[in-house]
Parts: structure tokens; sequence; C-alpha cells
């Protein structure tokens, strides 16, 4: 797309970038598919619609980018269309740009257009089902590549639509030898327990670990005491604050909090509603099922309702009321 | 109702706008088809309604009133419209007269605005609508395909002399003070000024902030925690005449910073709760007959608290300056950082943004003094612990 906003110079600097596999065998782990997947494009005029489901930092992404470059090749910037769901405010915007995108067939000679939508189990129901319609318009000039960490917050006909493909988790020792090849790369000492800590909090998201070995390699070697100062810096951790504030009686106080991570921050309403339910597997609490249900009352009442801060609102305020 | 016993008979009875009124004459008794229909757009109480319906009746119309929230979805406005301008003949000669046009809620997914105004293009039959005010965007493109009439407020000086022939004729007297008090809270409304005349005379005179329409958000908020009765809570919820996002956001920041204990504070907050789903159900369908249910579940929240004083913001001054501010910056950033790192914002900013910033303040990646970013990224090195 010609409007394409330029790079910012701190951007090269992250190894996420500067490791990010560019071609389909590069990436971990996902062999199966991957090698599944080189067939299908073989002949790219035959490549059916994808799906893309699985947790986060597994290589969703990063696959769909390496197929849109290896069909697309040189004209991959300019011929591919990357939005995020959670990003574009309904599903009035999504129509709009991939219309404007997809008009006309290229001028240069590829077999079509690729649209990736990352995060597409974050759209309502009607919000799918419009999609769909896109989806059939916009057929015969391009191919969607749907990304979802949940197949099951897709709806069928989308499903039906598309090929699956289910990526795993990257098992533990995987990443660990990812992670070291990347820290010799940069000439950082690491150690197993380092490296360890590291797997472990990222729960397998193979982004997240790269992220944090960096942050722990600002400071020094990828120890496990250096790799702990680091963990804490992601704002998920605010959001175990926020959950033991508002548990402890604090309403206020969270409160103040979440709207500062979602209003000067811009985590999206339904990323707080996640991140707090992990929060409360993380905290021993006797009363673990009536914080989840009240979490559940309110995740559905942002649906319903007009203002989700409101909604956030009263959640932390029951929260409250809860301990006593 | 006084209000309704003095509504004018005749179109020569009403007081005030006399060239607007004539205007609205000439453009009947010219009409024919396809003449433009027109607009008439003042404050309230000052007859525009009633005009509508005089003019009507003294020229024989049948008058098809609709308020605007009987129109407010492309499909309504089409149901209800078409066979009247369809079937001219078999209705007699109707006339289309739809208030508050200003009221139609343009979401784009219905087209209410949009289906009006393909009608209101090409009229067969007498079309006269009414606003309040014609600034807003669908207005503009409404009053592209309208003649725009405007109706001022009523001045004082008549509005007395209105006053002092009804006053006569109920055999009633008030005080030149509480005659003067009542014209000047009217503000050139008519029917507000006589609804109010009528609760002075008839004894019944509470502060006339807490009597009648137009009581401010405030003294509402205010009014309502200090009422003696749930009654007196209601009345005062009643009158306080303002768009429900408006009014749940009004008691939503003052129930916040009111200082209330955890207990009251989560139940008020529930009740806020109640009140925002069942707005957000209404704007998701327009089904804006549900309006009527919103003050019933407000009213759960009457309690008389001296703790409670209205706010209008919810959030402390440094966070509102934040927001204002750093907010702005910050979404910035994430626009471009989240996009080339090909994630959401949010997961941007909740994973990447503050391992980076570390890296930075450690040194280990360089932030440039004329990086456009560099300002809120050392504010934000400066907010790691």
């Amino acid at each position: 797309m010609g409007n394409r906003q330029e790079d910012h110079m701190l951007l090269t600097g992250m190894w996420v970038e500067k490791y990010r596999p560019s071609k389909l065998s590069e990436i971990v782990n996902q062999t199966e598919i991957i090698s599944s997947l080189e067939s299908l494009i073989k002949d790219p005029t035959d490549m059916p619609h994808l799906m893309f489901s699985g947790s986060a930092g597994v290589g969703k992404t990063t696959t769909a980018l390496c197929i849109s470059r290896q069909i697309l090749g040189e004209y991959s910037r300019d011929y591919t269309l990357e939005l995020n769901a959670s990003d574009e405010r309904g599903i009035g915007m999504v129509r709009e740009k991939v219309k404007k995108f997809s008009r006309y067939a290229g001028m240069v000679d590829v077999p079509f257009k690729i649209i990736i939508l990352d995060e597409a189990d974050e759209m309502t129901s009607d919000a799918q089902t419009a999609l769909r319609r896109i989806i059939e318009d916009t057929a015969k000039y391009c191919r969607f590549i749907l990304i979802a960490n949940n197949i099951s917050k897709i709806i069928a006909p989308i499903q039906s639509r598309c090929a699956t493909f289910k990526f795993t988790t990257i098992p533990e020792e995987e990443m660990i030898n990812h992670l070291e090849t990347i820290a010799k790369k940069e000439k950082v000492k690491a150690d197993k327990n380092g490296l360890k800590a590291i797997y472990d909090y990222s729960e397998g998201d193979l982004r997240h670990a790269i992220n944090l070995m960096q942050a722990t390699a600002s400071i020094g070697e990828i120890s496990e005491v250096n790799v702990k100062i680091s963990a804490g810096l992601t704002k998920t951790s605010d959001v175990d604050d926020i959950l033991k504030m508002a548990l402890s009686g604090k309403i206020i106080e969270s409160r103040e909090k979440m709207i500062e991570l979602i209003k000067v921050y811009g985590m999206s309403e339904s990323d707080f509603l996640k991140y707090l339910n992990s929060a409360v597997f993380k905290i021993n609490h006797e009363k673990i099922s009536s914080i989840l249900q009240v979490i559940a009352k309110y995740d559905y009442r942002i649906l319903v309702g007009a203002n989700p801060e409101i909604q956030l609102s009263s959640l932390l305020a029951e929260l409250g009321k809860l301990e006593k | 109702m006084w209000s309704e016993k003095y509504r004018p008979q005749n179109i020569s009875d009403m007081i005030g706008n006399e060239e607007s009124r004539s205007l609205i004459i000439e453009w009947l008794t010219k009409w024919k088809k396809g003449t433009k229909p027109i607009l008439l757009v003042g404050p309230p109480g000052i007859g525009k309604t009633t005009i509508a319906y005089l003019i009507a009746k003294q020229f024989q119309y049948d008058l098809i009133g609709l308020n605007a929230s009987d129109v407010r979805s492309k499909s309504q406005i089409n149901e209800i419209l078409l066979p009247v301008l369809g079937n001219v003949s078999v209705m007699g000669i109707p006339m289309i007269f739809i208030d508050e046009v200003d009221g139609i809620h343009g979401r784009g997914d219905f087209g209410g605005a949009e289906a009006l105004i393909e009608i209101l293009k090409e009229p067969t039959i007498p079309i006269i609508l009414a606003a309040n005010s014609d600034i807003s965007d669908k207005m503009k493109n409404i009053k592209k395909v309208v003649k725009t009439i405007f109706f001022k407020p009523i001045p004082p000086r008549l509005l007395k002399i209105h006053l002092e022939n009804i006053m006569v004729k109920e055999n009633a007297t008030l005080s030149l003070g509480s005659m003067i008090k009542v014209i000047e809270k009217s503000k050139g409304d008519i029917r507000s000024m006589i609804n109010l005349t009528q609760s002075f005379v008839t004894g019944f005179d509470p502060p006339v902030e807490k009597s009648f329409e137009n009581i401010n958000v405030e003294d509402g908020i205010n009014a309502f925690f200090k009422a003696n009765s749930i009654d007196e809570a209601r009345s005062v919820l009643y009158s306080i005449q303002i768009d429900p996002k408006s009014k749940i956001d009004a008691f939503y920041s003052s129930i916040l910073t009111s200082n209330l204990d955890n207990i009251t504070l989560a139940k008020f907050l529930e009740i806020i709760s109640e009140a925002d789903m069942l707005y957000g159900k209404i704007m998701k369908t327009q089904n804006w007959r549900l309006l009527r249910y919103l003050n019933e579940i407000l009213i759960k929240l009457y309690k008389n608290d001296q703790r409670m004083r209205y706010s209008q913001y919810s959030i402390s001054w440094p966070l509102l300056n934040r927001i204002r501010w750093d907010g702005k910056k910050i979404k910035s950033v994430s626009s471009i950082m989240a996009k080339n790192l090909h994630l959401s914002s949010s997961k941007f900013i909740t994973i990447c943004f503050p391992y980076m910033m570390f890296c930075i303040k450690n040194n280990k990646l360089q932030l440039d003094s004329d990086d456009i970013f560099y300002d809120i990224f050392q504010k934000e090195i400066e907010l790691i612990k």
C-alpha cells in the first residue's frame, strides 16, 4: 500500500524483527504445517483462503507474511493488506479498507492480492457475518489469511471457506534452542536456568520470549536473576496489581490504574479482561470461582453495554466487595 | 393543563414570529407537487408544532404527525411514509409533519436520515419538519433539500401580555415578581412559561429548579440525593432533561467522587452498569422506546445521602492530563510501531513497549535526541521502577 508509514529507527534494533524468519523453511517448530503449506502454494492459483489458529507467539503471523513473500515476491509489500481486527473500529472500517484494496486486480503479474486479518476471533459474530460477505465478494482478486487464537470463536461459515491450520505450542526444548542461537549471534552469555526462566515466564510465546531476552540482555547476561528483574516490566503485571488492589478493597486506586492502562496506553478492553483472567490464576485466593463469575458477568455486560469504562469500574467495585 | 388549554386555535392567535408564520402560509398556498418541504428551526416551546397542526387544520389537510422517535431507521421511515406518499387519493389530502428531526440518530447502518432525505427530494405532498438545531452534519444534508424557516424565542414583552391575558381568563393573580421570574425562567418558551405559571398559582411553589424542565445536571444530581422521599427524587430525575448518555455519565462520575464506602460504591456502580446496558441495547437496536425504562433503573440509586455531590469528572486531574497528552503521543507511537511489528496496538503496548523502554534505559537501544517520540520515551523510561 502506498501510504505505508515509515519504519521507526528503533524497530531495526528489535530482535523480534531482526530474527523474524523470512522463509517458510526457517519457521520454528511447525514442520508439518509448513510442509503442507509449501505444497499448497506450489501452484499459487490454487491456493484457498487460509485460517491459522493457535496461541500467541507460535508463528501464525510470520507464516502468513512468509507466504505472501513467497507468492508475491518483490510485490508482497504493495499487494498485501495487513489488518488487525482488534485495532479496526468495527466491521465498517474493515469493509472500507478491504473494498479499496481489492477493487482492482494487480497491475503486475501476481496471481492475487493477499489480505491478512489478524486477531479475527476478536470480531463479534455480527462482524464475522459481514466478513463472510466480504470474503465472497472479493474472492476473484484476493485471498484471505485469517489468524485467530481460538478457532471456536470463528463462525462456521467462515471456517468452512478456509483451509484451517492449527499451530501447536513450541516445546520447551525447541524454544530454548532457538533462544540460544539468537543469544550466540548477539554475543550474549546465557545459562540454562536463565533460558528456562524465560520459557516459563513467556508461556510458550516465542515473541514474548525474544523480547524478554533482549530486555534481560540490556542489564547483563541471561541468568535467572536478571530474567526475574526484567520479567515484571510488562503491562500484564499492572493488571496483576489492579486485581490485587481491587480484592483488597482499594477500588478507586485500582480503577485509576485500569483507566491508565486503557486510556493512556491503549490496552484493549478485551485484552484487559484476558490478562485479568490469567491474573486470577496467579494469586492464591479462596474465592477464585466467585472472582471468575464476577469477571464473566462484566465481560458479557461489556458486549451488551455502551461504555466499557463503566462496566470495568463496576467490575472492580464488585471484586472489592468480595473480600469482606 | 393550561399549556394545552391555551394552545392557540388559529394561526392568528399565535404570538411572536409573525414573519416566519406568514412565510409558512405563503409556502402552503403556493404549494404544488415538487415544492421543497420546509424545515422549522428554533428552541422548544415557541410554536413550531402548533403552527404545523394549525395550518393543516385551516387548509384542511390530514396531518400525519410523526415524532423522530417513530422514524429512526430506514425501514421504519419507508414503512410509515411510503404508503402515505403513494396513496394520496385514497387518504384525502395528507400532509406530513416530522418533529425533532435533529433527533434521528445517524447510525450508518440504519440509514434513517438518508431514507428521509430521499423522500424529501421528491415530495408528492406537503412536508413540514421541525428541529431545535440545524448545525449537525446530518441536518446540513437535510437542509440541502428543504427550505429553512427560523423561529425565534418569544420576546418578554409579548410573553407578559400573553400571561396577563391568561391570568384574566383564569381569574388568577400572580405577583409582579413571580411574573418576571416566570418569564425569565422560560427563556422565550411559551409552553414552559404557562406550565410554570400554573404551578405557581395553584400554590405548588417548590424552588423553580425542581418544578419543571431545563433543570441543570449539577443541581439535578445534588437535589436527587437530597430529596426527602423517593417521589421527590423521581420528579427530580425526570426533570433532568439531558441525553441519556450524559445522564448516566453524570451519576457515574458523581458516585465515584463522593467518597462512598465500598459496599455502597459497588451497589451504585452495579446500578449504573445496568443503566449502561440498557443504553447499549438501545444504541445497538435503535429501539428508543426502551429509553422510558432508564429513569426507573436510575431511581434505584435513590438514598438520602449527604455524601453525594455532583462531579463532572470521575478521574483525578493528573490522570486526565496524562490521557490528554501522553495518551495521544503513545497512540501515535503504537500506531507506527505495532504495524511494523505486525501486532495490534494493544499487544504492542502491553508486551513489547515496556521491554523496548527498558533497553533504551540501559543504553542498549539508541534513542536519538531528535527522535519524534523523544519526550514521551524519556517520560516512560523515568516511570520504570
